[in-house]
Formats: structure tokens, sequence, C-alpha cells
């Protein structure tokens, strides 16, 4: 049985629900087992990342920030730039992009690769597209960290400017793993604005400085409220945790992102904020986002001039 | 921001001899048995009291790397030819090793 059935065997429901009237096609990926020497430890091979530039985690350590909203809405906005775009939904808790884009289940290629799924301009994968039901359950870490690892070496990402990947939340072992795994360029850290939050972010900081990976920036979600009636923004919590944190890693404020209805409606709908409302508050901020950090990216990159990926052969 | 230092540029000096320039310009050779016998796994070193599992006497001579990769963007890990690879070998060892 080849690895990603287990892993949709794992996923799917017990009984499997065929509506009437759907054709059902069963969707095997290709087997890992060719390859079953690869350790946990092992890094993903070049292939489908060779074409990839920069590879940027959106993280927070803490859960319910808006990670997922951000990853997709900036990969929008990166794309509305002019960039090639690709976003993995590594939230092995629950993969969110699924539910946000409605996108379709990837087709599978010649030989063992995997085409990923395109969603206004991107190019998406998730965990869940590879579960029946669409939802997926608590995968144990081998077992996530193995899932990332053909998300990275098994799709056919193509040329990329920026492949964004969304964090499950939490700093534990299957983050680090994670994190590992992929040759990460940058990270986006997103927070709330209270004192509390900073608490879970501050050891998402620590963990990608221990990892080596350069912070990009900090995006500071649900900031502020614009009321109906008076038109002004009313900074609720009043406690500036997105600066405080951007200060403290040295990475700038990408931006504050005002509580807005419509980025839960419009992510229920399918429609992210940056397609349906790019003029609004929400909207600009992201575009404000994606520019600040493809800067703060090439900065990283153009100092010190190091290889992201390499494998040497011994001869 | 982090004022760790990564590979600019790594090859094979010669048979046994593992060149790095790192970020900085400073320029590394390392023997890659001596590498075998610095490995700091599991397997070669016991983790609670960091005694060395591994005889280094053990390592032959002849034993090569098969293929060096990278490991995120703090750490390389090479593959031996005696089919040990589950060493890691972060670059802040490897600029104090070399
Ligand atoms: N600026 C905002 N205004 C209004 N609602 C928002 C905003 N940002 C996010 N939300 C809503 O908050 C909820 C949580 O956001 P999201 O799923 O992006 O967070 P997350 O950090 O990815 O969560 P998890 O930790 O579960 O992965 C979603 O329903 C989302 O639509
Ligand atoms: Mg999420
Ligand atoms: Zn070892």
């Amino acid at each position: 049985m080849s690895f990603f059935k287990r892993v949709q065997d794992k996923f799917a429901p017990k009984a499997t629900e065929v509506k009437t009237g759907e054709v059902k096609s069963e969707m095997t990926l290709p087997s890992v087992e060719a390859s079953a020497q690869t350790s946990a430890s092992e890094a993903p091979k070049g292939g489908a990342l060779d074409r990839v530039k920069s590879l940027i985690a959106v993280g927070s350590g803490k859960g319910g920030v808006g990670k997922s909203t951000v990853s997709l809405n900036l990969a929008l906005a990166l794309q509305k730039q002019g960039k090639k775009v690709g976003l993995i939904d590594a939230d092995i808790y629950g993969p969110s992009q699924q539910h946000m884009t409605k996108a379709v289940r990837p087709t599978l290629l010649e030989g063992d690769l995997i085409e990923p799924s395109t969603y206004q301009g991107i190019k998406l994968i998730s965990v869940a597209m590879f579960s029946n039901s669409g939802q997926a359950q608590l995968l144990r870490g081998p077992m996530a960290a193995q899932v990332i690892r053909q998300f990275l070496s098994q799709v056919a990402w193509g040329e990329l400017d920026y492949l964004i990947i969304d964090l499950p939340p939490g700093t534990g072992d299957i983050q680090l793993t994670l994190a590992q795994i992929a040759p990460l360029s940058g990270a986006v850290l997103v927070t709330t604005p209270q004192e509390i939050s900073l608490i879970d972010v501050r050891k998402a900081v620590s963990m990608f400085q221990t990892l080596n990976v350069p912070i990009l920036g900090v995006v500071e979600n649900m900031s502020y409220f614009i009321c109906d009636q008076c038109d002004k923004k009313h900074y609720i919590f009043q406690q500036a945790g997105g600066k405080k944190l951007a200060a403290e890693c040295g990475a700038p404020l990408l931006a504050e992102i005002p509580i807005d209805p419509r980025v839960a409606a419009s992510s229920d709908a399918g429609e992210p904020i940056v397609v349906k409302q790019a003029d609004s508050l929400v909207g600009r901020a992201f575009a404000q986002i994606a520019e600040k950090v493809v800067a703060q990216e090439q900065m990283q990159r153009g100092t010190d001039g190091a290889l992201g990926y390499f494998l040497l052969e011994w001869k | 921001m982090t004022d760790q230092f990564r590979v600019k540029r790594i090859w094979q000096q010669d048979e046994r001899t593992l060149g790095i320039v790192w970020t900085d310009g400073r320029k590394s050779l390392y023997d890659v048995v001596e590498l075998r016998r610095q490995c700091r796994c599991a397997h070669c070193i016991d983790e609670v009291t960091r005694e060395l599992k591994l005889d280094p006497d053990s390592v032959p001579e002849s034993l090569r790397p098969q293929r060096i990769e990278s490991v995120g963007r703090y750490a390389l890990t090479i593959q031996f030819s005696d089919g040990h690879k589950t060493g890691i070998y972060p670059f802040e060892r490897l600029r104090e090793l070399g």
C-alpha cells in the first residue's frame, strides 16, 4: 500500500460516503516505499524545490491568531504583485486552506509527481486534500513530517518566486521538525496585540532563531476595529503587542490588520478579502505586507550570499 | 538578525577533504574521517552522560562520505560509506572544528 493511501485511510471516515451521482475517484499518491531508507532526520531531496526561489513559513506559536488567513492573503497579494506563488497548508491539526479556497484535489502526474491544485493563480496543496472527508485527523509527528517532506519533494511546484507554508499552531516537536526539514529562507510571525499572545509567539521566535531562519517581520492581526458610526480606529486592546515583538526580534512590523467581519465571511465563502475587497483597509494591509516581505527577503538573501539547499555527492 | 554563519560554498577538495567557505569569508577544510569520529548522534554519543559510544579507532581511514546535504539553514548531514547517516553537524559546531 502506498504511503499516501495509508495517510488517506487514516484520515478517512470508517465508512466512505459516496453521494449518489458523484464519481468517486480514488486518489492514490505516489509511494515513498521506493525511498524507504529515508530516515526521519533526512532532508527532502532537491527535485521539486529546484526552481523555488524562496520558502517562507507563516507561524505564530499561538493558535487562532490568523496564521491561515495571513498565509493565504499574503500568497494572493504576492501573486497580484506579479510573483509566482505557491502555498502549502501544513496544519496537520486542522487544515483550513481547503475550506477557505474550495480548491480541488490535486492530480497525479506521470511518475512520482503530484500536480498542485490552483486557486486564483496560486498553486496550492493542503493536508486536507488527501482526506476523503476533507478534514484531517491529528497526524503524529513522524507521519506529519513525512507528509510535509512529500509536499516539498513530490509536488510539481515548477518555477516559483515564493512558496508559503502555513504552519500548525504551537512550538512542539512537530513544528520544529517541519521548520527543520523545509529549507526556509524566512519566517513571518503572526500575533494579536495582547501581551498574553506574546508568551507563545516568543517561543516561535526562539525556535526560528535556533534554526537560523531569519524573521522577515511581524504581522499584528486583529489590531483595531473601525466603527461604522465614527470611522475612527478603535485600538480595543491598546497593548501594541506586534510593535513590541518586532522590536524584540529586530524585525519590522509588517502591518496592523484591523478586525473586519468580512475577513471571516469572505474566507467562508471561498473568496479571500485580498481578492474580494482589495481596497479595504485589510486588503491594503496585505498589499503592504507583501511588499515588505519581498524587500526583507531580498535583503536577507543579498547580505550573506549563503546557499539554501545543497547536496554534494562525494567522488 | 542572527549572527550565525552559513555555507557560501561547499566542495570536495581532495580524496578525503571537505572544503567550506562561510558567509563571513572564512575558509575551513575538514578531514572527512575525522568528521565521522566527531559525530554526536545518539549512536555515537550517550545523550545523557555525553560519553563517547563510538570508538574512534574503529573508524577506518578508508571511510568516505557518499553525500553531504543541508539540513534546514543551520546544519548539514553526511551519509558515510559505512551506511552511517544519522549525524547532524550544526554550522556552529563545524565552525569550532575547522
Ligand atoms: N482581521 C480579522 N478580522 C476578522 N476575523 C478574522 C481576522 N483574522 C482572522 N479572522 C478569523 O479568525 C479565525 C481564525 O483565523 P485563522 O484560521 O486564520 O487563524 P489560525 O491562526 O490559522 O488558526 P489555527 O491556529 O487554528 O490554525 C477565522 O475564522 C478567521 O476568519
Ligand atoms: Mg490555521
Ligand atoms: Zn553518529
